[in-house]
């Protein structure tokens, strides 16, 4: 500022302050004129998306690289359920995004995306425009309930918690205030966010009502005929360890849900409860509807498999939003980042990558001290030109395997934000 | 000093020079690329403070000592066979050349035990990454003669100087560069891209928690305790 302070009178001063005040949390926006350009824009700061805006700097730090989201600090989805059930505190889960800044000069712009003009090239933000000569969408998911109405005011009383932020914190109050009754959880038929995610937190909620010793009782309603991923370690779980407490009532569509009398109607009967997580059927973020990268019906953005690029050249959708053959989990967000970092340096340099290694690595708790885990790699295969799996599962509950759960996410944690 | 004297010490430093590792170091540094960064000359010895001798190395085994700093772990294995040089190569473009074992059957190597994936490393209380001997392999991965790391799958072989054999990791271990002299053994520089910055960045808490400062935890040691892995660590976690 060139201004000195012996120039500003009085009135001015209390004027700047009160603005100061009021546009504190917008600070970041001063930086942000009305229309800006940057060689590469990112779209949400996931675990794709940070993931992305970290690697393109690191591995080409003269780039100029913009992150746009629109919370002020990142929240873990991964491990959340650890939140969920007092295993682990919720500062644990949070980072900030200036570390991104300082340490690898990505530009974070903390404003909402209304939208994509991909013909025009830039994004649409709540305060102007931002041009790119390169594109990454990383915007997550959203709830698909516009056919099923009777989902909206269970989001609010009771929240889903697979996005992150105030639906877990509400939840978790709810998880707290329990002191015995009945418990309703409910899944979603696939895809959808993190497949263990909803078996992980049946089992740790189910500890946690015997570790509580409450008089209560779990009814555990799944659209799908078994859990989606390492059923056999969520199956001898549920039977070894909570069978007296618990119910699991496979083939199940919901139907209705009064969020007054407490019902969660479904193909397989009523079911009052004094506390539930009902996760409704998702789909990707509406910010791809918006912007024509979704064709009407379709619930997930189509790439090229090999490089997660949209049918518009240099725009890239990663982790949930797109259509892949990666499960919709944070690790595999991270793996893609990595990959369309590289192809996107890559591009710049006028190469193109060649070979690739993706992975998804994901673990849960089936008690309060032991977990089972899965790992699918995929290595892109030249002859066949695609990537062929290898998918192993460890369905022998371990504590040792907690353990790792734990690493697992202090790792990404210190790749994202160390 | 005299005239005399001067000359005198000139002769001495001169012929000290030869033996001197530091020489070593920088001959090795001109061929590598700038991969290889030379640190204090540390000698390797046992609990009692005794210089380990190869004897003392039993094959298989897992140990682990610290250097060049008094917080960063190396493991130390016996892998039972002469384990000739090889060439490394990175994905950003560099390379370097491995020494391979050293030791009588040339089977001694030591790495780093610090993951370059994420930076997993054995502390008091656990060690995820871990050498699995070909008698003992992996539950999950069924490959033995590796190191590996259970948070993610990064798999680094330790015949090939810790070459990224599966799994995420970018870049292979880095390498200690050990010198036997007279039967006894000396760490005297990491090969290949250390990991130090971002573990020292990263771990800023927990390592002065355990060293009571940063100053302390980077300190560059000059003698290296060597031990086996679980004296050290409470469980290792293999997998």
């Amino acid at each position: 500022m060139s201004r000195q302070w012996s120039d500003v009178s009085r009135r001015e001063l209390i004027v700047g302050a009160v603005s100061v005040g009021v546009a504190a949390p917008l600070l970041v926006y001063s930086k942000t004129p009305k229309r800006q350009k940057a060689q590469v824009v990112v779209v949400g700061g996931g675990y794709g998306g940070v993931t992305t805006a970290k690697y393109l700097k690191k591995e080409n730090p003269n780039l100029d690289v913009v992150l746009i989201e629109e919370r002020p600090f990142f929240m873990s989805c991964p491990m959340s359920n650890h939140f969920l059930s007092g295993l682990m505190e919720l500062t644990q889960l949070c980072f900030p995004y200036n570390v991104l800044e300082v340490k690898y000069g990505v530009r974070v712009v903390n404003d909402k995306v209304l939208g994509v003009e991909v013909d025009r090239k830039v994004v649409r933000t709540s305060s102007g425009y931002i041009g790119y000569d390169y594109l990454v969408l990383s915007p997550g998911i959203d709830y698909d309930i516009e056919d099923r109405p009777f989902y909206r005011d269970s989001l609010v009383y009771n929240p889903p918690a697979f996005k992150p932020g105030s639906e877990h914190i509400y939840l978790k109050r709810l998880i707290e205030d329990f002191e015995g009754g009945d418990i309703v959880i409910t899944v979603p038929p696939p895809p959808y966010r993190c497949p263990p995610a909803p078996y992980e937190r049946a089992a740790l909620i189910a500890s946690m009502i015997k570790r509580n010793k409450l008089k209560a009782h779990m009814y555990f309603i799944d659209a799908n005929e078994r859990p989606v991923i390492n059923s056999e370690g969520f199956l001898s779980a549920y039977y070894d360890l909570y069978r007296d407490i618990a119910t699991y009532i496979t083939s199940a569509q919901v139907k209705d849900i009064d969020v007054r009398k407490r019902v969660v109607k479904t193909t397989h009967g009523d079911f009052k409860y004094d506390l539930a997580n009902i996760i409704p059927p998702m789909k990707a973020s509406r910010l791809l509807e918006e912007s024509d990268l979704l064709k009407k019906g379709q619930k997930w953005a189509e790439v090229n498999p090999l490089t997660f690029e949209s049918h518009v050249k240099n725009v890239f959708v990663i982790g949930d939003a797109s259509q892949s053959y990666l499960p919709k989990s944070g690790y595999a967000a991270h793996s893609e980042g990595k990959l369309v970092a590289k192809i996107i340096n890559a591009r710049i340099k006028g190469k193109e990558v060649k070979e690739e290694y993706l992975q998804m690595i994901c673990y849960a708790m089936v008690s309060d001290k032991e977990a089972i885990m899965v790992e699918t790699s995929f290595r892109y295969d030249g002859i066949s030109k695609r990537f062929i799996p290898t998918h192993r599962e460890d369905n022998q509950r371990k504590e040792s395997t907690a353990k790792r759960y734990e690493e697992w996410a202090k790792g990404l944690w210190r790749d994202l934000f160390g | 000093m005299d005239r005399r004297g001067f000359i005198k010490t000139c002769g001495t430093m001169a012929v000290a020079s030869l033996i001197d590792p530091s020489l070593f170091s920088q001959a090795l540094a001109q061929q590598q690329d700038g991969m290889f960064q030379a640190y204090k000359k540390a000698i390797l010895v046992k609990s009692d403070g005794t210089p380990l001798k190869e004897e003392d190395i039993k094959p298989q085994v897992n140990y682990i000592f610290f250097y060049p700093h008094a917080a960063t772990p190396c493991y130390l294995i016996n892998l039972g066979e002469t384990v000739p040089p090889a060439e490394i190569k990175l994905k950003d473009g560099k390379s370097y050349r491995w020494m391979g074992g050293v030791g009588a059957k040339k089977s001694i190597v030591s790495y780093s035990a610090i993951c370059a994936h994420q930076w997993s490393y054995p502390t008091p209380q656990y060690s995820f990454i871990n050498y699995y001997p070909p008698d003992k392999p992996s539950d999950t991965t069924k490959k033995g003669g590796i190191i590996q790391c259970c948070a993610h799958l990064a798999l680094y072989d330790p015949k090939q100087g810790g070459s990224v054999i599966d799994g995420p990791s970018d870049f292979p271990l880095a390498s200690v560069v050990l010198q036997e002299e007279g039967g006894k053994f000396y760490a005297v520089g990491i090969l290949g891209k250390d990991q130090f910055q971002q573990f020292f960045d990263t771990y800023r808490t927990e390592l002065r928690q355990q060293y009571g400062t940063t100053a302390n935890a980077r300190e560059l040691v000059d003698k290296c305790v060597v031990m086996e892995v679980d004296k050290y660590v409470q469980a290792v976690v293999r997998c």
